[in-house]
């Protein structure tokens, strides 16, 4: 992870604006701090339990159940920084891996052949459901919301017509033995590595690239983009593309992990991903954000979730406590922001609200 | 880190401490000492079935003197109960009853347990290969589904037809149902098998199954709900259609609702299993496990039939599922 931490100073690109590069700055500040929190969390449930929760198999676990989740991530991230948002990606995993999943049984055979060809259908339902949601924000002028809200039930809508509503099975033993369960070497889960590979080269694309950049541009300002000539709608209907392409990637790497296309267990799965891309310092209003904030912001609930139950707390309480870091996070990043275009300092010192900060009043 | 940061972390302790307050469990001892860990994976939460089967594994570890600690997911679904089964063998109990979601894909997170010398129960599901578990206990479900029809041969006498609403296949213990109660059908040639339709676990479609199928045959008598959800949207489904109390619906367990709904008279007959008793063999097995004696590899467990005429003897109040210990 290391490597992505690297990434996060790319954004000087924007310097040549004064409050972009404060706002751009924020963002990284923000995936900083919200890396101590979730450090501060592995922490506390470390002292709390400190024969069990850092052992290699729980991390491995851990890391393996939030690689699927970071997948999404990256597309999200994208998407949000535009200042759009896409509902649809549980919904297009799951067609993604019906569809890829039909397609592999009626080839037969377990062999890399039939796993090549899953692959890359799954990516194509995937590429298809995100030209369609890019294509009718940018060019019907329909809200992101509610395009991809009609996508969600769509895709999941015909994964049921065509299923019957019955999870499908259908995986070569190949992708179940290597992606679903393989390790690269020792105990490195293959199905992280390989979410690994996709969250570097989306930190790639989206801070060293024009594409990137342009992700940036349209997301600060559309208009201003557009006079210096990004083709704003185009832009538009790559990025909803790539978020569809991950999700249909997403889709076969859940088919192999599960060998099953889990069709009823990803009713939350897009509002986990965004809490997840919102906590780790995407600005839901655009123009902001890094990949490598999003997986910080995704291990969150992961680490939670697999703490409460290792403490043995009620499961139901992991919710609480992420809905309350999703809040504190974007009051965070609002006030930051709102600091930033007033340009004043990006300290302020709201906790004085509450009598218990430094008295430090600068303005 | 600046105070914006301190806030997060602030309410983030807040929160962890208020928790932990908040947790009933007591706090346990190291891996190696002290009384036996015990954890129970649910195959949903806040399900009467898997709640009396709680109150059954608590009781009967208090007995032994072992700690029980009750996970699950919040669907029944392998996707979400795979990261709470790996958190559960993380925090290393001395053994896991489990109720797996699927028999394929819980198959491989189970042996990760057993490959971290963690004894498991199989516990209502079962697995594809079950030979992993030391035992697994549920309920003879073959026997279950023609326990359902003999209640439908009862209250329908005439004959006719026939429908059975399950949930998907793939689950072991609803698959035995309805073929259990198929089977039954077949040896009975004044009964004609509709074959199954799958609610996938929602009452809303489960109704639209037997509004759909009753417009299609109208002179069916009987229906065999395999579990809670379809029994409650068949019900739904017979109410929509003014066909309540003309066509026989037989459920299977006996939760809050579907009591209510044999109380009502819009279900005239429940099958309840006995989790509780499920719960109480699988901690003995589990115990006799550690402990290196012999373990029954396979246990089936019985039936009662719920009606109106005796819901409201003590055996039959005893037979009803527990929303709380």
């Amino acid at each position: 992870m290391t490597s992505l931490a690297s990434t996060r100073d790319d954004t000087a690109f924007l310097d040549d604006e004064g409050p972009r590069s404060r706002l751009a700055r924020l963002a990284q500040l923000q995936a900083l701090q919200i890396l101590l929190v979730l450090a501060l969390i592995v922490l506390i449930f470390a002292v709390l339990r400190p024969d069990t929760f850092l052992t290699p198999f729980n991390i491995r676990g851990t890391v393996v159940n939030t690689s699927i989740l970071a997948v999404l991530g990256v597309g999200m991230t994208f998407v949000i920084i535009t200042g759009g948002i896409d509902l649809s990606v549980g919904s297009v995993l799951v067609f993604s891996g019906v569809i890829a999943s039909k397609v592999m049984g009626a080839m037969g055979g377990d062999g890399w052949g039939t796993a090549i060809v899953g692959i890359l259908v799954a990516c194509l339902c995937g590429l298809g459901w995100g030209l369609i949601n890019g294509l009718l924000i940018a060019k019907a002028r329909v809200p992101p919301l509610i395009v991809t809200l009609g996508t969600l039930g769509m895709a999941l809508g015909f994964s049921q017509i065509i299923t019957g509503g019955i999870d499908l099975r259908e995986a070569p033993d190949v992708l179940v033995n290597t992606v679903g369960f393989g390790n690269i070497v020792g105990q490195i889960p293959v199905l992280s590595t390989i979410a690994l590979v996709v969250v570097v080269l989306g930190a790639i694309v989206l801070h060293r690239t024009k594409f990137g950049l342009y992700t940036f541009a349209v997301g600060s300002n559309a208009e201003a983009g557009r006079r210096v000539g990004v083709r704003v709608d185009l832009h538009l209907i790559k990025v909803y593309a790539l978020a569809g392409l991950v999700a249909g990637f997403a889709g076969i790497l859940n088919l192999s992990f599960f060998q099953s296309t889990t069709i009823s267990g990803q009713s939350n799965t897009n509002l986990n991903v965004i809490a997840g891309v919102v906590i780790g310092g995407t600005s839901l209003f655009g123009g902001v954000g890094t990949i490598f904030g999003t997986v910080v912001g995704l291990f969150i609930p992961s680490v939670l979730q697999n703490g409460f139950v290792i403490l043995g707390v009620q499961s139901f309480w992991q919710q609480v406590v992420v809905g309350a870091v999703l809040i504190a996070a974007v009051y965070v990043d609002q006030a930051r922001r709102a600091a930033a275009l007033r340009g004043s300092s990006l300290q302020f010192p709201f906790l004085s609200r509450f009598g218990s900060g430094p008295r430090k009043v600068n303005r | 880190m600046n105070r914006n940061g301190a806030i997060i972390a602030g309410l983030l302790t807040l929160a962890l401490a208020a928790t932990g307050c908040g947790s009933s469990n007591p706090p346990s001892s190291g891996p190696s000492s002290g009384p036996l860990k015990l954890a129970f994976v649910q195959g949903v939460i806040g399900d009467a079935f898997y709640v009396t089967m709680q109150c059954g594994i608590e009781e009967e570890a208090a007995k032994l003197g072992a700690t029980v600690s009750t996970n699950g997911p919040q669907k029944f679904d392998p996707s979400l109960q795979t990261p709470v089964l790996q958190s559960v063998i993380a925090s290393q109990p001395n053994a896991i009853l489990i109720a797996p979601t699927d028999v394929s894909a819980m198959q491989q997170p189970i042996q990760q347990a057993v490959q971290q010398n963690i004894k498991v129960v199989l516990v209502d599901t079962t697995l594809k290969d079950p030979s992993v578990a030391a035992s697994a206990i549920a309920s003879d479900n073959l026997g279950g589904g023609k326990a359902a029809f003999d209640a439908i041969q009862q209250l329908a006498p005439n004959g006719g037809k026939v429908l059975v609403v399950s949930v998907q296949p793939g689950i072991s213990t609803t698959d035995d149902r309805a073929k259990g109660f198929q089977d039954a059908v077949k040896a009975n040639p004044a009964y004609q098998d509709l074959g199954v339709q799958y609610s996938n676990n929602d009452p809303q479609k489960a109704a639209q199954i037997v509004s759909a199928a009753l417009q299609a045959n109208p002179d069916i008598v009987g229906i065999f709900a395999t579990n809670l959800f379809s029994a409650e949207g068949s019900a739904t489904g017979l109410r929509q259609s003014g066909r309540q109390g003309v066509v026989k619906i037989v459920g299977f367990d006996a939760g809050p609702d579907q009591v209510k709904a044999l109380q009502d008279g819009t279900v005239q007959a429940l099958v309840a299993q006995q989790p509780a008793l499920i719960g109480r063999d699988g901690v003995t097995q589990a115990v006799a496990a550690l402990k290196g004696q012999p373990v029954t590899k396979s246990i089936g467990t019985g039936f009662t039939v719920l009606t109106q005429a005796n819901l409201n003897t003590p055996e039959g109040q005893a037979a009803v599922y527990k929303t709380a210990c």
